[in-house]
């Protein structure tokens, strides 16, 4: 909403800089903006009075024109069509810097122009560019024009309005909220005129049918006003705060809403059918044609005014084009209405506009302002638009909007904001904010809100004034704050911080990504889970809740590979939703966390030639390591039937007797269709991060380091290619009694002198005592039964 | 002594010398001179042949012959080693360079919530967790939003049910705390939020934010204050000044919005891109928990009092590290994310 200052002056005296009173207003919680001036940078443009204007002897367009420039008569050549004798207008000297460009004195077909005369938009103050601008006659020759352009128009402010602020919807508002921090007090306009015309009783009817949505509806009737322009000074008013002028009826509705906050209505009488205004609600399917030209269907819920057959406005809304004034308007039924706030917002949403009364109805307005904002617009509809009011108004309030009474303890005031508040100064602060003292005494006060106030209901609302009034930036910071110990610590959520920590130790990269997905993402999934659907979605890639998080990373991968960035670690930790409401309307919600894995392993290096290029081994081994890492235990893999057109090579990761997660590699046609990737594989992990939380394992247990030599044996089998190398490390683990440290398998061969269907597989046996030096005929003898094991179990032969 | 004496004596010496003589060429070239050199030790010796007595010539001549030799050979080993020697050190080049690690980074939204989290851990703040889906209960009513009221149009909702919804916030946490704990309460509540507007530079879809939640017998505004001074110093700088002003949440009451001065250009303002010529950044919103708040939650409002603050990580991080797109933040380039680490 803007507020301008010069029209805040006309209600409350201050003296702050623009300055000041844009960082005062933000203070109170009118978060205010100031509005640059669009002319403040411009220089050397001055008052300047046509004196004369003859055509030009060469040009059919351009006209000559002599222009006092209060020192000096200067010949000006002007193409615009308003420019005529014995105007004034602003004057663009020869140095003059413009948006457009530098003014100089220049010939224009022959004939010298010492300057120029802009229209708006050479201005920077509108697009307009239909003419030049004419100052009113009382402008001041020769004064600077930026000068005279703020004196005119004031400084203006576009303030952010939280919603809790109604009475700050209108200048007098905002004017009664400096009064808080002033001395000076808040001068409303006095309204008087005479009531010349015949009975309003005899012209018309108010019926309310639902009181509940209208509780109070006023009107006024004035018989033969003349549409015209408006006089410039309510012009400038309307243009100070970014609003056209349109005719002297619609302009005095508007300022008057701009000046009280009271929306008001103006009906073209002669287009009412029948003497009676009907408020109802309108019934299911209803359709009305709005003043904007849009034709709107209702449900049976929206809040309309009817005259004797139809609807003639969605309230609080719009009114409708049937009933609209035109510039053949004689006769007009001026209303003024209080409007249950939530039923103009619901009809406002549900139609989906807003506009400045909407605004100001689903807010609360103040019912108490209906009349006197009514007789206002009246007196200046008398006044700019001639014609003769009705006698008396009708005035239908058939619900009383009553004040809540608050009692307010001062020592509570004080416990919530922890600084001890004068009682005395405090009920100096309530009386001016309008609230009725009906009650006082020591300990508390009782008021009765100011009907401009809805939101004051409860105490804690009267304790929100009293630090606003103050200022929050004179409280004083507690010299302490109590400090508790950490007795509630969340493992849980520091568990998250540790794994990514060691993730990143291992060279992975985090990412984020969203949250939101297409219902094809789904198909990335490798756990069983039921996306939930977004009702109002953005748009259709983003109308589901992810199920994975693998979509997102290979899509991250996709683009860095297209970006030229290879060589991928990435990393990710997000919730996945399953759509369950059967449980206490909650979804079922999992956290995950999924690794990528892609390119070379090692960055370029002169010492070797051949980067390794990672493999699903590479995934796998960085896996094992961070489950081990966590929870001192091997997990267990096993080959997973998972049939999908996304994954190849799927491996179940398995931790006791839960499944952690799955390892694989994503399909190279996949790669290749989707995302154009040819030539690298991905390989990528997801597993759940609550199943790892389960064996989580943050004891260390130390053992002693053995002080007797270790013997190292190597083993070299050959056996069917088909066998695999888990169970055979796990016949020598099964056979190599208590002295086998570890077995690490270091070497794979096939092809060149090993019989085809074989393969050689050589396993590396450390052996060592805590207590003693193993002796070789205790390893040999162990090893023969390793040996024999091997044989019976795999049939394989030694090399 | 006889001069088969001195030759031994001076072999003898020989040898000393040379287990003593250091791989340099100067030392080297000494050593060969002084002992092969046209006025050396092995030429001196030579010259007294005629004094030997003739039937011991033969045997001086052989002694002499081997005393040469072995100069001669130690001589040349030592000039193979010297030349080893520099030819090492010719090629030993330091600057080549080391080989690394492939080094991982840590999201800076991540990093963002840490470093605040862990501000707030040093006194006494626990962190709690709560549902993306939420139901209407906790986002909204519970925290004091009526229906059909303005104060929902600042939260544009995704909705999955009538009354489930995508959390516009992370407050919903401060009521699930508040039903299971009793006070003292003194919670962060982290986490990932929705709200349904179009992606653009400045806003996206998802987002983050933390809040925090401290109710206890005479918690005041004055506290609230002191705290988030404390915050702000700690996290953006000892010389970052704060101002508060009054706004409206419908969970807190009074409600302030606080801004910080303008790191960038020290809160003047003047052609500042980042604050926009007002000297002021706009970093989080706070206020005394509403006691429509704590009565939903069974708590007195009449014995406990509390103060519960918000902010936008994303916001946050962007001032922080200068980043002037959202949605760098969301599927990154890993040249973005490697500028990252916990530290
Ligand atoms: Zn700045």
């Amino acid at each position: 909403m803007i507020i301008n200052s010069k029209w805040l002056k006309d209600y409350t005296d201050f003296q702050y800089t623009p300055d000041e009173l844009g960082e005062r207003l933000t203070y109170l919680g009118l978060e205010a903006d100031q509005i640059a001036n669009p002319v403040k940078k411009l220089n050397k443009i001055v008052i300047g009075l046509v004196k004369g204007v003859e055509d030009h002897p060469d040009a059919d367009r351009l006209k000559v024109c002599q222009v006092f420039d209060g020192n000096q008569d200067r010949q000006i050549i002007c193409g615009a069509p308003n420019v005529q004798d014995n105007i004034k207008v602003p004057l663009a000297l020869p140095g003059c810097e413009l948006p457009e460009g530098k003014i100089s004195e220049v010939k224009l077909r022959g004939l010298k122009s010492e300057g120029m005369i802009p229209a708006e938009d050479e201005l920077g103050i509108s697009d307009d560019h239909s003419g030049i601008i004419i100052l009113p006659k009382d402008a001041e020759v020769g004064i600077d024009f930026v000068q005279y352009y703020e004196d005119r128009f004031g400084t203006s402010y576009d303030i952010d309005l939280t919603p809790n602020r109604p009475d700050c919807t209108s200048h007098i508002g905002v004017a009664r909220d400096i009064t808080l921090l002033t001395e000076s007090e808040l001068n409303l306009p006095e309204v008087s005129f005479q009531e010349t015309g015949p009975d309003i009783n005899n012209y018309t009817t108010i019926n309310i049918h639902n009181p509940d949505g209208c509780p109070r509806y006023a009107a006024r009737i004035i018989h033969n006003v003349k549409i015209k322009e408006s006089p410039q000074w309510l012009q400038d008013r309307l243009k100070s705060i970014g609003l056209r002028p349109i005719n002297n009826i619609v302009d005095a509705a508007n300022f008057v809403l701009m000046e009280t906050g009271q929306p008001l209505h103006t009906f073209d009488y002669d287009r009412l059918k029948g003497q009676e205004i009907n408020v109802r609600m309108s019934e299911d399917g209803e359709e009305v044609v709005t003043l904007d030209g849009q034709k709107r269907e209702m449900d049976d819920n929206i809040l309309l005014i009817c005259d004797a057959e139809e609807p003639v406005a969605i309230a609080g809304i719009m009114g409708l084009e049937n009933s609209e004034i035109t510039d053949s308007t004689t006769n007009i039924l001026l209303e003024s209405a209080y409007f249950n706030p939530a039923s103009i917002r619901y009809g406002s949403k549900y139609l989906g506009l807003q506009t400045d009364a909407s605004y100001r109805f689903e807010r609360g307005i103040d019912p108490e302002n209906v009349i006197y904002a009514l007789n206002r617009v009246t007196e200046l509809i008398l006044e700019i638009a001639g014609g003769k009011v009705c006698q008396n108004l009708i005035d239908n309030y058939p619900k009383m909007i009553v004040a809540p009474e608050v009692k307010v303890r001062f020592e509570r005031i004080n416990k919530i904001i922890g600084e001890k508040f004068d009682p005395e100064w405090v009920t100096k602060k309530f009386k001016k904010l309008g609230c009725k003292i009906l009650d006082q005494s020591k300990e508390s006060i009782t008021l009765k809100s100011p009907s401009w106030r809805p939101d004051l209901e409860r105490e804690i609302d009267y304790i929100e004034e009293v630090i606003r009034i103050y200022g929050m930036e004179k409280v004083k910071s507690a010299p302490k704050i109590s400090i508790q110990p950490d007795y509630l610590r969340n493992q849980r959520y520091d568990f998250n911080q540790k794994v990514r920590n060691k993730l990143a130790a291992y060279g992975y990269q985090e990412v984020f990504n969203n949250s939101l997905f297409s219902i094809e993402e789904t198909e990335y999934n490798l756990f069983d889970l039921e996306p939930i659907k977004i009702k109002n979605p953005l748009s259709r890639e983003l109308a589901y809740m992810r199920t994975n998080l693998l979509a997102g990373l290979i899509d991250t991968a996709a683009n860095n590979i297209n970006r030229n960035n290879k060589n991928l670690r990435f990393f990710e930790i997000g919730y996945v939703n399953d759509l369950n409401f059967e449980k206490d309307n909650k979804a079922d919600e999992y956290q995950y966390f999924s690794m990528l894995l892609s390119g070379n392993l090692e960055p370029v290096s002169w010492k070797y030639n051949n980067r390794r290029t990672a493999d699903i081994y590479d995934l796998k081994g960085d896996a094992s390591s961070l489950v081990n890492y966590f929870t001192e235990i091997e997990p267990e893999y096993a080959k997973s039937n998972l049939d999908t057109d996304k994954y190849a090579n799927i491996i179940e990761v398995i931790l006791e007797d839960d499944l952690l997660g799955f390892l694989c590699q994503v399909k190279e046609e996949l790669l290749d269709d989707k995302y154009n990737i040819e030539e690298q594989s991905l390989f990528v992990f997801e597993g759940s991060l609550e199943i790892l939380y389960k064996y989580f394992d943050s004891e260390t247990n130390y053992t002693p380091v053995s002080n007797y030599p270790a013997i190292e044996r190597d083993i070299s089998i050959l056996v069917d290619t088909d066998k695999l190398v888990g169970s055979i490390i796990e016949i020598i683990e099964n056979n190599g009694g208590d002295n086998l440290q570890e077995v690490q398998f270091y070497d794979l061969y096939q092809g060149k002198n090993i019989e085809e269907g074989k393969k050689s597989l050589t396993f590396n046996l450390i052996f060592q005592n805590p207590d003693r030096t193993l002796k070789d005929n205790e390893i040999d003898q162990q090893i023969n039964l390793i040996f024999k094991n091997l044989k019976k179990q795999v049939n394989a032969k030694l090399r | 002594m006889d001069i088969f004496d001195e030759v031994k004596d001076s072999k003898q010496k020989f040898q000393e010398e040379l287990s003593e003589l250091p791989i340099d060429e100067k030392a080297i070239e000494d050593f060969r001179i002084k002992y092969l050199g046209k006025k050396g030790i092995i030429k001196h010796y030579f010259n007294q042949f005629g004094k030997v007595p003739n039937d011991r010539k033969k045997e001086f001549g052989k002694l002499m012959n081997s005393f040469k030799q072995e100069v001669t050979q130690a001589v040349e080993s030592l000039e193979q080693k010297l030349n080893e020697k520099q030819k090492k050190q010719e090629f030993f080049d330091y600057t080549l360079p080391g080989t690394r690690p492939v080094e991982g980074s840590i999201h800076p939204l991540s990093k963002t919530m840490d470093d605040i989290l862990n501000i707030f851990k040093d006194i006494g703040f626990s962190t709690e967790l709560g549902p993306e889906v939420e139901t209407d209960y906790y986002n909204f009513q519970a925290l004091n939003f009526p229906e059909n009221h303005p104060a929902r149009d600042t939260q544009d909702t995704f909705f999955v049910e009538d009354d489930v919804v995508l959390r516009t916030h992370t407050s919903p946490i401060q009521v699930r705390t508040m039903e299971k704990q009793k006070p003292p309460i003194r919670i962060l509540a982290p986490g990932r939020t929705f709200r349904n507007e179009a992606i653009d530079a400045s806003h996206y879809c998802t987002f983050h934010q933390i809040e925090g939640l401290y109710i206890d017998k005479d918690v005041t505004f004055s506290e609230l204050k002191t705290t988030l001074y404390l915050f702000v110093k700690k996290y953006f700088g000892e010389e970052i000044d704060l101002r508060f002003r009054p706004s409206f949440f419908p969970f807190t009451e009074p409600s302030a919005e606080v801004d910080i001065s303008c790191f960038k250009c020290g809160g003047n303002g003047e052609q500042c891109s980042l604050c926009k010529g007002s000297g002021w950044l706009e970093i989080l919103g706070c206020g005394m928990v509403d006691p429509n708040v704590l009565s939903a939650s069974d708590i007195d409002p009449e014995k406990y009092t509390g103060y519960a603050f918000g902010m936008g990580i994303e916001r946050i991080a962007m001032l922080k590290y200068g980043i002037d797109d959202i949605r760098l933040l969301y599927g990154s380039d890993k040249r973005f994310l490697k500028q990252f680490k916990q530290l």
